[in-house]
């Protein structure tokens, strides 16, 4: 039994490989599905839009921003916070716009204040005004807005359409 | 006969070579406050045996966890003591943590041959940050779900892949079930074998580098052979050296007993950390961080937008880097603190920065939030009928919501009670109508009718006559500028309910 170089491979030699190579075996057949259990949620990631309704779109007054509750739809076992707070704008009578509660800085729950008309952060100082654009603090992008549609007088946002973690 | 048993366990169960390398061996004295490895070996053990048996109990899943948090401080024998000495192990674990590095770097402990040590403790040192966020969160109430999805934030600024990011700190498209499970499993699991092996190597380590001594701080020592041999005449020596086992382990106790003394206390008195309403997406919340991370909610609040977004990726990662780096960059013999000027007054303008920004946090300047109550009428002050009204309507106009008047209410924007010059009427209607496009205040044309301003005008022109005093009497706002009720006493929806049952 001879290598390619001409060297007969002595018993060491041969044990030394067998055992890395069962080592390797082993990481492998634990490594592989272990990580692949890590990563399952980004291995494989729903595509398409989640619509959601959000009320009767005659239920929300022109001129008012509201705070509206919708259901996110169930998903699975995984039950819970199925519900999430927006806020449904109808002070442009032309359009209605459906905003994130999160704060576009780390995802506070931004409060809209009445009175002033703006939206208020009550962790890091991000204000905003009705239209969602940051005022004062750290924020640096608008707030987050819904894909809406209405369907048969019902208005509906796209869950999707926001980041993953609103 | 029970000496010759003694020899017996000690010989068969092979004692005897661990006691001379452990316990038994000769090491050179330090001062008390090396001390500081002992308290955080004992509060980890505080927080493993209060983290496994609170296991028994908790349930992590979403709509069980809160509940059963609930259940082992209200109703399990002792639970309240169990979950109150893990709390408070666990805030001053970060403490002892960052007096450890501190003191490290003060005293050069990152200098050769303990670089491995060192390399080891940052890992440690990350792990616990993981420990000391997860933890809170399996709570399962308002403060931990928000506190969670401002993590998830961080991680969605990460370039390209934050999404992706996002969805495997979150184990969904959504935060539910699958992310409280992901939590308990890297709470119990996952970081804890880490650390445990991590610290079995940091201490191998301790036992096998020898740690920095009294003498290497007198004189330059340029090299791990150097160190060596210093150390190891300073172990010898009659004057220099000491047993471990009892001198040493006395003097590293008395640290780690006080620390633990103070937990205890902590424990006793003040209880276990409040739980807040059940974890919803739909009420209106208020949250705050654990105290341990009051100086870095501060000092995102700081931020201008153009560096916000990266900051809170670039900061952690710096950290990490800045630390594996640092026994490679700083190569200088120089490890007594007299010869290292810079490490001192860096230690101590963290130290300062810490506790300036956690200050800086519980008074959150920066906090604008609605109150429907107006500000109160300064004492002797009259209000003419119409600028009582107009009062009313800086409430109902969120006015209050960033000034204060006289030093009541919320210090976003200026006092008015204290301007820096008199306003006049006019100027006031005009900046009210339409605020200069570099100050962040909402345009009240067209939102006020005329008989309104003019209320409003009454009132924030007298308020410029109100007593200045130096000083609020009492600061401006609670703590965190929290609008009343939105602490742990509000009662949880549907929690009379359940108290019920």
């Amino acid at each position: 039994m001879g290598t390619q170089a001409g060297e007969v491979m002595d018993r060491r030699t041969f044990f030394k490989a067998v055992l890395g190579a069962g080592s390797v075996a082993v990481a492998g057949l634990l490594g592989i599905p272990g990580v692949a259990t890590i990563l399952a949620p980004v291995l494989r990631r729903p595509r398409g839009a989640v619509w959601a309704p959000v009320g009767r779109l005659d239920a929300f007054p022109a001129g008012q921003v509201r705070p509206t509750v919708i259901e996110v739809p169930r998903d699975d076992w995984d039950e819970s916070l199925r519900r999430r707070a927006v806020y449904v704008s109808r002070l442009d009578p032309h359009e209605v716009v459906v905003f994130s509660r999160s704060c576009t800085d780390l995802s506070c729950p931004v409060m809209w204040d009445a009175g002033s008309g703006w939206f208020l952060c009550p962790c890091h100082g991000g204000i905003f005004s009705s239209d969602g654009q940051p005022q004062k603090g750290p924020p640096s992008r608008p707030l987050y807005r819904y894909a809406t549609r209405v369907r048969a007088g019902t208005l509906e946002v796209d869950l999707r359409s926001v980041p993953p973690m609103l | 006969m029970l000496s010759r048993a003694w020899t017996w366990v000690t010989d068969r169960f092979g004692l005897t070579p661990i006691w001379e390398v452990t316990l038994g061996r000769r090491v050179p004295k330090t001062p008390w406050y090396f001390g500081d490895g002992a308290a955080l070996l004992l509060l980890f053990t505080v927080l493993v045996a209060t983290g496994a048996v609170m296991t028994l109990t908790y349930a992590p899943s979403p709509d069980a966890a809160y509940l059963s948090v609930r259940h082992i401080t209200e109703e399990q024998p002792l639970g309240w003591l169990v979950r109150a000495l893990h709390y408070w192990a666990a805030g001053f674990m970060v403490v002892m943590l960052v007096w450890h590095v501190l003191r490290q770097l003060l005293v050069a402990g990152y200098k050769s041959p303990r670089e491995g040590t060192w390399l080891v403790g940052v890992l440690i040192f990350f792990g616990i940050v993981v420990m000391s966020f997860t933890g809170y969160l399996l709570r399962w109430d308002e403060r931990a779900i928000h506190a969670v999805r401002v993590s998830l934030h961080m991680f969605h600024r990460v370039p390209v892949i934050g999404d992706a990011l996002v969805v495997f700190v979150q184990g969904g498209e959504e935060a539910g079930s699958r992310l409280l499970t992901r939590l308990y499993s890297v709470h119990v699991i996952f970081t804890p074998l880490l650390l445990y092996g991590l610290l079995g190597l940091h201490l191998y380590l301790v036992l096998f580098q020898g740690t920095t001594t009294p003498r290497e701080r007198e004189e330059p020592v340029a090299t791990a052979e150097e160190q060596r041999a210093l150390y190891k005449a300073q172990k010898d020596s009659e004057a220099l050296g000491e047993p471990f086992f009892p001198d040493t382990a006395f003097q590293s106790g008395v640290m780690a007993f006080t620390v633990l003394a103070l937990v205890v206390g902590l424990a006793v008195g003040v209880g276990p950390a409040p739980l807040y309403p059940h974890a919803n997406l739909v009420e209106p919340s208020f949250p705050v961080e654990e105290w341990w991370f009051w100086w870095y909610s501060a000092l995102i609040a700081l931020l201008p937008p153009a560096v916000a977004p990266w900051f809170v990726v670039a900061f952690p990662v710096a950290l990490f880097v800045a630390m594996v780096a640092l026994p490679f960059v700083d190569r200088s013999p120089a490890r007594g603190m007299r010869r290292r000027p810079f490490a001192v007054v860096f230690v101590i303008a963290v130290v300062a920065a810490l506790a300036g920004l956690s200050g800086l946090r519980l008074r959150s300047p920066w906090t604008a939030w609605p109150d429907p109550a107006p500000p109160p009428v300064p004492a002797g002050v009259v209000l003419s009928p119409e600028a009582e009204e107009g009062r009313h309507l800086f409430a109902r106009f969120g006015c209050n919501s960033c000034h204060a008047v006289a030093g009541q209410g919320r210090q976003v924007a200026v006092d008015l009670a204290r301007t820096e010059r008199r306003w006049s009427r006019d100027e006031y209607r005009r900046f009210i109508l339409k605020p200069p496009d570099d100050v962040a205040m909402p345009r009240y044309r067209g939102r006020l009718t005329e008989g309104e301003l003019e209320r409003l005008l009454d009132y924030v022109h007298a308020a410029q006559t109100f007593p200045r005093q130096a000083r609020p009497e009492r600061p401006a706002g609670g703590p965190f500028n929290r609008p009343p009720g939105a602490g742990p006493e509000r009662p949880a929806p549907g929690a009379a309910e359940e108290a019920s049952k």
